[in-house]
């Protein structure tokens, strides 16, 4: 965001995956964490409102945003990767297995 | 104009007017064609077609009823024409209206013994005489306290959950605190947020009642053996970035805001105080709204990411983005442009002062977008099958 100087937002401080508020090529991307612009480094481009890691994280672990579980991991996340439908799985609703 | 003032019709019961329509209101689909001849006789008339009306049973035929009254009643019906094939259901829809001093008058096919041109030709002159007496009511000056405001979101992406929702909470914050009403339904949207929304119950009970109504809904859609995901989330919400109904619930209920929580309405049910309320209804949009003004929602905030054109057709509903290219993209279509909050260039506080001043406006008779180009419409939602 040119005004402040950071392109993507955590919504919530604890949360795993940044929102970015334009399209962003991959590369360095300032987020804004709080009060706070924190630095990370994008694996992909990342198309507005779309979501990317902070952090790895593990096959089956949450993924929290808003500071509330949005889902677990199903697969492998790297960190700095695209979290969408491919490797993100929502807990709810779900048909039996 | 003052932010606490609309300019309004004032009703014997209940809350004010913000338009002041002549409802055509078919209660039943047999008389829903005669109903749209004596619409298209009466220009500027609001036509409400039911397709059904018969054939229910137990808790379907119970809310589809309650919400064919609740629109009969509606605030912003200055007089309702309720058109029918038996004397008897159209008669109970058109006491409802009596009750709260709405000028109202009966025409069915018992009383044309079956004609349905008769039928249309007596709709046509007692609709023209209700219009004739309509005419003659005023706005008046009324405190905004009067507002009932139904908040929807519809082809939400991840701008709604960031902006244009938490927009909508905030103005939803600004109406309650002013003594007026709001409600918030999609009780599958609420999935995943279960938290959020119970922390703001004004009671335990409240609380309950709000992830009970959450867990039976999740029951029944898991009972249908399909997975959520691509239906809702839907294809334009996954598109935008929302990947789970759990991210999409948790965007969509900030468009609550911030105060506590009232009560949880079932479906078409009026809120008995001001104040902040859930429904328990249907996710689809045009059902849910309808839900609303059954409730007796005199206007609606409708949030959308990439746009989304149904509207309403009693309440005038005003559509509210964020993205960037939304509002540019459909000028005659987007009410309010909050791009500008998610570029950093304003302030959310600032935009939601700005929405409040464009409720005010548009309860006070300047036409939304939907108004102007009526697209929009009622849709009762079904709770069983036909029998």
């Amino acid at each position: 965001m040119s005004e402040g100087g950071w392109s993507a937002v955590l919504i919530h401080p604890d949360d795993d995956v940044a929102v970015a508020l334009r399209a962003l090529e991959p590369g360095a991307v300032r987020v804004r964490r709080g009060d706070a612009v924190i630095d990370a480094t994008l694996a992909e481009p990342i198309a507005l409102g779309h979501k990317f890691a902070l952090h790895d994280i593990a096959p089956g672990e949450p993924v929290r945003k808003y500071g509330d579980s949005i889902g677990v991991a199903a697969s492998a996340i790297k960190t700095g990767a695209h979290v969408h439908v491919h490797n993100l799985r929502s807990e709810r609703a779900r048909k039996a297995d | 104009m003052s932010a606490d003032v609309i300019f309004a019709y004032s009703r014997p019961k209940g809350r004010a007017g913000v338009r002041n329509h002549l409802l055509i209101l078919s209660v039943v689909g047999l008389t829903s064609p005669a109903a749209r001849r004596i619409h298209q006789s009466l220009p500027g008339s609001k036509l409400i077609a039911a397709a059904h009306g018969r054939g229910q049973l137990g808790e379907d035929a119970a809310a589809y009823r309650r919400q064919l009254i609740g629109l009969a009643r509606h605030p912003n019906n200055g007089a309702a024409l309720i058109v029918g094939a038996d004397r008897r259901s159209a008669d109970a829809v058109a006491q409802a209206v009596a009750d709260i001093g709405k000028p109202v008058e009966v025409v069915t096919l018992d009383d044309t013994h079956e004609d349905a041109l008769m039928l249309a030709d007596r709709g046509v002159r007692a609709g023209a005489r209700l219009t004739h007496a309509l005419g003659r009511q005023r706005r008046e000056r009324l405190p905004i306290a009067e507002l009932f405001i139904g908040v929807e979101c519809g082809h939400s992406d991840a701008t709604s959950g960031l902006v244009a929702n938490p927009l909508a909470g905030a103005l939803c914050d600004r109406l309650v605190d002013r003594g007026a009403a709001a409600v918030v339904g999609e009780t599958l949207e609420w999935l995943g947020a279960e938290r959020a929304l119970a922390r703001r119950a004004a009671s335990q009970e409240v609380a309950d009642a709000i992830v009970a109504s959450i867990l039976r809904r999740e029951a029944a859609a898991a009972a249908t053996g399909t997975d959520l995901t691509g239906n809702n989330p839907g294809d334009e919400n996954i598109r935008g970035g929302l990947s789970t109904i759990e991210e999409k619930s948790l965007g969509a209920v900030a468009k609550a805001g911030s105060r506590p929580i009232r009560g949880l309405l079932a479906l078409a049910e009026e809120p008995q105080e001001n104040g902040l309320y859930v429904m328990d209804g249907p996710a689809f949009s045009p059902e849910s709204l309808t839900g609303f003004a059954a409730s007796g929602a005199q206007l609606m905030a409708f949030t959308t990411g990439p746009g989304n054109s149904f509207c309403n057709a009693l309440a005038p509903t005003i559509k509210i983005s964020a993205h960037p290219e939304t509002a540019r993209r459909l000028p005659e279509q987007i009410d309010f442009d909050a791009s500008a909050v998610l570029a950093g260039k304003e302030r959310l506080e600032h935009a939601a002062d700005r929405l409040l001043a464009l409720v005010c406006e548009v309860a006070s008779g300047a036409p939304t977008w939907g108004e102007i180009l009526g697209e929009s419409d009622e849709t009762p939602a079904r709770l069983g099958q036909s029998f």
